[in-house]
């Protein structure tokens, strides 16, 4: 028996990064707003505080603040002629649940992507001809520009406090920073992290090799920070408990640091957790959503009305969203057909080890989740691709986010794997040795998407998510060569081995990589290549948004999270200002 | 001191020697025997073995760890943890009387001075909670966070708050509050001490007083 709730003026799928922000303007507003969140409600005290948030065994080794896969899981295979199975063990990538979403554990790594990358196709053909991509590759422009979001790429790191120094304020090139970086309109909200020693390291042979070091923005905070909701944040103290876990000092910028506080107090917003929402319900047009069904903790399914419906869960969510709903047209690899699960792309991570002798001391465990020194010499269309053979690129830094005694032990190769000469070798490079991150794009391409999987199904009954995913010849040829420029920086800094590891494949679900899964219900102006508009309002569905890194056509070098902010700021703009004064079609097909 | 104290002050005597190596000055290695000596001026207040006087709010020194107790002593000294009579005092040793003292003084374990009264229940029990978990409602996060479980201690980030006068933790707090001391990394301090109202200052210190010294 389902029950039917009072309706509302807005229902929002999962309240993390995105849902908090779009329900905090939209409540404000003066919207009546629900926010459906499947996980569980979590604030800074009691839930992040210590010593229980610095169990590396239950949230590092066991994942505790990830999506529940023993409910809901996703399948993977890496081809189409395979058959994908339920992956029962979070490795590769880690979405998260609950309050705060994945927010909660990032390591608060907030890159601007560059204009380039947002008109990545035509940039492309401009600069290097018709036919020199892969056929196979799907790559498209964005349908916004980073004019159009340097506003709110602005709003976006001012609310999170980011910390960092620029490198371009309005076309001005300022010492210190990211030349590379497309114009600012101001400085970074605070200033950049401390640098770490081997940050240090990095930045003195960068400069020596004739490269352009900068600290990594970061938003875990160099200083006691006011946004602009009147929210305090606090300074990070370099516990080294970052990705994975959740912050105790309120020093990182997560929902419940920057917005919630705010949130929770606008009688207009309502929060429900433990819901999870099964389906967008369409009328009988196809073209309408009436609302969603949920089933809430205790097994009883709901209907919620609403007059606009929002999702913005984890990318790969937003994506099961769509396809349970039947909102928006499935992709089909074979014809090339369809929209949803289109575009999948992840990220192309390569490391480089420096290994130095026992009187360089690294401490790796003091450290943030940001504080790298990095260089974007080789990161997207800074260096030129046109005898290389491929696209994209990559950040290369030293971004020591952690020595955590579990999973923290650098060996050089040919250690064994356990016993005593394991042992000596941890206790030997532990603290001398430096980790390269080499933060690679990831370009879509025709054989790789999302769609349901055909057998599996989650504990309410429904489909999971089938993931078929390959890396892309482009981009190990990109891993193959940045890693190259990564060794050279390492043995520049006087490294007595260095150990370059690009990405090869096949890839595995098996190891850690980056959670950045991108694409599936993509953005553009074209509705036979993109699920939403430019609004990020789905083309077929005109009261149906989807918001997130899932709108990302391909994935460029740098962490999506500030992009997928500017993306929220960009569609409130559009919803505030447009959609919801005349509802309708933004932008007609 | 103990285990995982001798390995950390080795990992950090590392560390000084490689920053050091850069700026060519040798480090300055407390010696807790000369220390004794210059402890002598130290005991009216701070007790022979370290104890501190309740009373008076006097703080405990005794096994505080050496590098905290030589930061605070440098402070004092260069005025970023403002007190007349300490000022006085601290610039009056040497760089490496400081260290000395310092590590005389981490390496006392005397029992406590506290006198055998209890606390305000209510106040203590308050304390507790803001010790142990914080409070949301004024974006506190809880002390235990860096001074380690009931207060004892996070060797060498944070002092020991556990067994320390009502009286003491008091005035500190208030010395945040004012911006009497500022030498603290990032305003961490602070930014807790802002956020604690009188009744609150009260309640932590209590609370702290009140579990006494931790081994």
């Amino acid at each position: 028996m389902t029950q039917v709730m009072k309706a509302t003026d807005v229902v929002i799928i999962g309240v993390g990064m995105v849902g908090s922000i779009i329900a905090k303007e939209l409540a404000a507003a003066g919207y009546k707003v629900v926010g459906l969140e499947r996980g569980p409600p979590r604030f800074t005290v009691p839930d992040f505080q210590s010593p229980g948030a610095h169990d590396e065994l239950r949230f590092d080794v066991r994942k505790a603040l990830m999506q529940d896969n023993t409910r809901e899981a996703v399948t993977f295979r890496n081809q189409s002629a395979q058959t994908a199975l339920p992956i029962r063990r979070w490795e590769s990538f880690l979405p998260g649940t609950g309050l705060g979403g994945s927010q909660v554990h990032w390591n608060g790594q907030t890159y601007r992507f560059q204009a380039q990358d947002f008109e990545m196709a035509s940039h492309t053909r401009k600069r290097y001809g018709d036919k020199f991509l892969d056929p196979d590759l799907r790559i498209q422009d964005w349908g916004v520009t980073y004019a159009d979001l340097e506003p709110h790429y602005d709003r976006f790191e001012y609310l999170l406090g980011t910390s960092g120094k620029a490198g371009n304020l309005k076309g001005k090139i300022q010492p210190g920073g990211d030349p590379f970086e497309s114009a600012r309109s101001r400085e970074y909200p605070t200033r950049p992290m401390k640098e770490h020693y081997s940050g240090a390291m990095f930045r003195k042979a960068a400069n020596e090799l004739g490269y352009h070091p900068y600290p990594q923005p970061s938003s875990n905070l160099s200083e006691p920070y006011t946004n602009p909701e009147g929210l305090k944040l606090n300074t990070c103290v370099f516990c080294g408990f970052c990705e994975r876990f959740a912050c105790e000092h309120y020093a990182k910028a997560v929902p419940q640091t920057f917005i919630l506080p705010v949130l929770m107090k606008n009688p207009n917003f309502e929060l429900r957790t433990g819901c999870q929402v099964q389906r967008i319900n369409l009328d009988s047009s196809k073209t309408k959503a009436t609302g969603v069904t949920y089933i809430d903790a205790a097994g009883r399914e709901f209907e919620q009305p609403a007059a606009l419906v929002i999702t913005c869960s984890f990318a790969l969510n937003n994506v099961r969203m769509l396809l349970l709903s039947g909102v928006g047209k499935p992709y089909d690899p074979e014809s090339g057909q369809g929209v949803v699960g289109r575009n999948y792309a992840y990220q192309t991570m390569s490391t480089v080890a420096s290994f130095f002798d026992k009187n360089v001391i690294i401490n790796p465990f003091m450290a943030s989740g940001a504080s790298g020194t990095l260089i974007n010499d080789f990161a997207g269309e800074n260096f030129d691709h046109s005898k290389l053979g491929f696209v994209g690129g990559s950040f290369i830094g030293a971004v020591n986010t952690n020595g955590r005694p579990i999973n923290y032990h650098p060996v050089p190769p040919g250690t064994p794997a356990w016993g005593a000469g394991w042992k000596k070798a941890v206790a030997d490079h532990y603290n001398h040795t430096v980790m390269f991150s080499l933060h690679g794009s990831s370009m879509a391409q025709k054989q790789n998407y999302l769609d349901l999987d055909p057998t599996y199904k989650d504990a309410w009954g429904q489909p999971l998510l089938r993931m078929t995913f390959e890396f892309p010849k482009n981009d190990l040829k990109m891993a193959e060569y940045v890693t190259g420029k990564g060794v050279e920086i390492g043995k520049a800094m006087g490294a007595k081995q260095v150990v370059g590891t690009p990405r090869k494949g096949p890839y595995t679900v098996t190891q850690y990589q980056t959670t950045h899964n991108t694409g599936g219900t993509v953005m553009g102006d074209d509705p036979s290549t993109s699920v939403v508009n430019r609004y990020l309002q789905v083309w077929d569905v005109p009261n149906v948004f989807v918001i997130g890194a899932s709108n990302f056509p391909q994935n460029a070098s740098w962490n999506p999270t500030a992009t997928i902010g500017a993306l929220t700021y960009w569609a409130i703009d559009a919803l505030t200002n447009k959609y919801l004064k005349n509802p309708g079609r933004l932008v007609s097909a | 001191m103990n285990a995982r104290g001798v390995l950390r002050l080795g990992l950090l005597a590392a560390c000084a020697a490689t920053a050091t190596s850069a700026m060519a000055a040798a480090p300055i290695v407390g010696d807790a025997k000369n220390g004794a000596t210059v402890a002598t001026a130290c005991q009216a207040c701070h007790g022979a073995q370290g104890e501190g006087i309740y009373a008076a709010g006097f703080p405990r020194l005794a096994g505080q760890t050496a590098v905290y107790l030589e930061k605070q002593l440098n402070d004092y000294a260069s005025g970023t943890r403002a007190n007349p009579v300490m000022a006085p005092l601290a610039k009056g040793l040497s760089a490496q009387q400081r260290a000395d003292v310092a590590a005389h003084f981490a390496g006392l374990s005397p029992p406590s001075a506290a006198p055998n009264t209890a606390g305000d229940a209510n106040a203590i029990a308050r304390g507790r909670v803001l010790g142990r978990q914080g409070d949301e409602s004024k974006q506190l996060q809880a002390c235990g966070n860096c001074h380690g479980p009931e207060g004892r201690g996070e060797a060498f980030a944070a002092p020991y708050l556990a067994g320390q006068s009502a009286t003491y933790i008091t005035s500190v707090i208030k010395e945040w509050k004012s911006g009497a001391r500022k030498n603290d990394a990032g305003q961490l301090m602070a930014v807790v001490a802002n956020r604690l109202d009188d009744a609150d200052i009260a309640a932590v210190a209590a609370y702290f007083e009140s579990v006494g010294p931790l081994p």
